[in-house]
């Protein structure tokens, strides 16, 4: 290599290197931050640490953790909020990255608007209808909370409950989740709701069977279809007459 | 003859370019469509291990290190180097971010390209222009007939021998960019 082409070559690349000080948001950065960040385009060490990355203690010189949802960074309150209720207080630490990022180059394969709710602090995270709304078809709109019942906090469908496995809603049964279901609790139910079952007339008519164990109806019975009879109402039977 | 030596030596050399980019976009296809996207920005840092693993050849020839078949550490600096170059490719994808990256990814190109065209297609060609003269001696011709009679096959061998001269400054200039790009993932990135 010649002395010209060495000489050629330092110099070309002392030019590329002074244009990745000036000109970082061009040379180096992984695409273009949001247009809110855009005056810190050329000041990288705003928001990244040395080996950390983009770090959380230096979001929140801004972004302040209490004002956030409420207020803008600068002072205003907000007029149009992302969210319902501002969550961020109640949050278990304050680590900005793992839901949030920049630059369009990274932001471009960020899973968007996934949270993980085991970032709520516990009195919070079961609180699902503080910060979300409840469906309004007619099954959600008969109950109030207990959403964890059917729903995990990793995503709203699938449901994880199918009621006909405990009990298939044909017929009569097919009706407010409350006739069965007390005060919403659906880790209960009572088959003793409506003017069809009351204790005195299902007592008789199972002692009359030699069945003395029908505290819980849905061990043996699984739908309106009183012949379809499941579970341990066999043994049971049995069982009871001895 | 111009024909002779593009059909026989240029294209194939084409076509083994052709496949490093055609297996960088093939591989950039299928890490897209099984969302692993994630998985191509860290196959930058087994491509640049194993670039750097290519040039124990080069150290070798220069004698900086003394031990080691120079025959085998060339195949391998080969071998090394195309598949560093094709996860640095995979790497890179097809994401125009930043300038520095893409400056370091084009000089690699450069220099892969270089690299193939000094050991690849020189050699090949060298032999084949010797043959034609030899071929053409023997059948009688004079010397400038020969000469003439092989004239574009030797212009076409004397580009490359000027290309292959891009080898060593291009890798000077992808290493410096290279490394400007390392270093400021390692300003920047969150490793800890």
């Amino acid at each position: 290599m010649s002395r010209f082409v060495k000489i050629i070559l330092a110099a070309n690349l002392l030019v590329l290197a002074v244009l990745a000080f000036v000109y970082p948001h061009l040379m180096i950065s992984p695409g273009k931050l949001i247009v809110g960040h855009k005056a810190l385009e050329t000041d990288c060490f705003a928001c990244h640490a040395i080996w950390r990355g983009a770090d959380s203690p230096r979001c929140v010189t801004c972004h302040k953790p209490a004002d956030i949802g409420l207020l803008t960074t600068k002072g205003q309150a907000v007029i149009k909020p992302l969210s319902s209720t501002p969550f961020h207080q109640k949050l278990v630490s304050q680590d900005c990255v793992s839901c949030h990022s920049d630059h369009a180059g990274v932001r471009r394969f960020r899973q968007p608007g996934h949270f993980n709710h085991a970032l709520l602090q516990a009195a919070t995270r079961d609180q699902c209808e503080s910060c979300h709304k409840s469906p309004a078809d007619s099954l959600h709109r008969q109950i109030t909370g207990n959403c964890t019942q059917c729903h995990s906090q990793d995503k709203w469908v699938p449901a994880s409950f199918d009621h006909d496995q405990a009990f298939v809603l044909d017929r009569h049964h097919d009706t407010r989740c409350v006739t069965c279901h007390l005060r919403n609790d659906y880790s209960q139910y009572t088959c003793y709701g409506c003017h069809e079952h009351t204790p005195e007339n299902i007592r008789r008519e199972h002692v009359e069977e030699g069945i003395r164990n029908f505290t819980d109806c849905v061990e043996c019975h699984r739908s309106a279809d009183e012949h379809d009879i499941r579970g341990g109402k066999g043994k049971g039977r049995g069982k009871d007459d001895d | 003859m111009m024909n002779s030596l593009w059909r026989e030596h240029v294209l194939p050399f084409t076509l083994l370019v052709g496949l490093l980019a055609l297996a960088a976009l093939g591989g950039d296809f299928i890490l897209h469509r099984l969302g692993l996207v994630w998985v191509g920005r860290y196959l930058g840092i087994p491509g640049t291990l194993l670039i750097i693993g290519s040039l124990i050849y080069s150290l070798r020839k220069r004698k900086f290190i003394s031990s080691g078949n120079l025959k085998t550490l060339l195949t391998l600096h080969e071998f090394t180097a195309w598949l560093g170059s094709l996860l640095v490719l995979l790497h890179a994808g097809i994401h125009f971010n930043a300038i520095l990256p893409w400056l370091a990814t084009l000089a690699m190109g450069v220099n892969v390209i270089s690299g193939l065209v000094g050991k690849w297609l020189l050699q090949r060609a060298r032999q084949h222009v010797q043959g034609q003269r030899e071929h053409y001696q023997l059948r009688g011709l004079s010397k400038p007939e020969v000469e003439q009679a092989v004239f574009w096959d030797a212009v076409t061998f004397d580009a490359m021998t000027r290309w292959r001269k891009v080898h060593i400054p291009i890798f000077f200039v992808f290493a410096v960019l290279a490394l400007g790009h390392i270093i400021s993932i390692f300003l920047f990135w969150g490793w800890i």
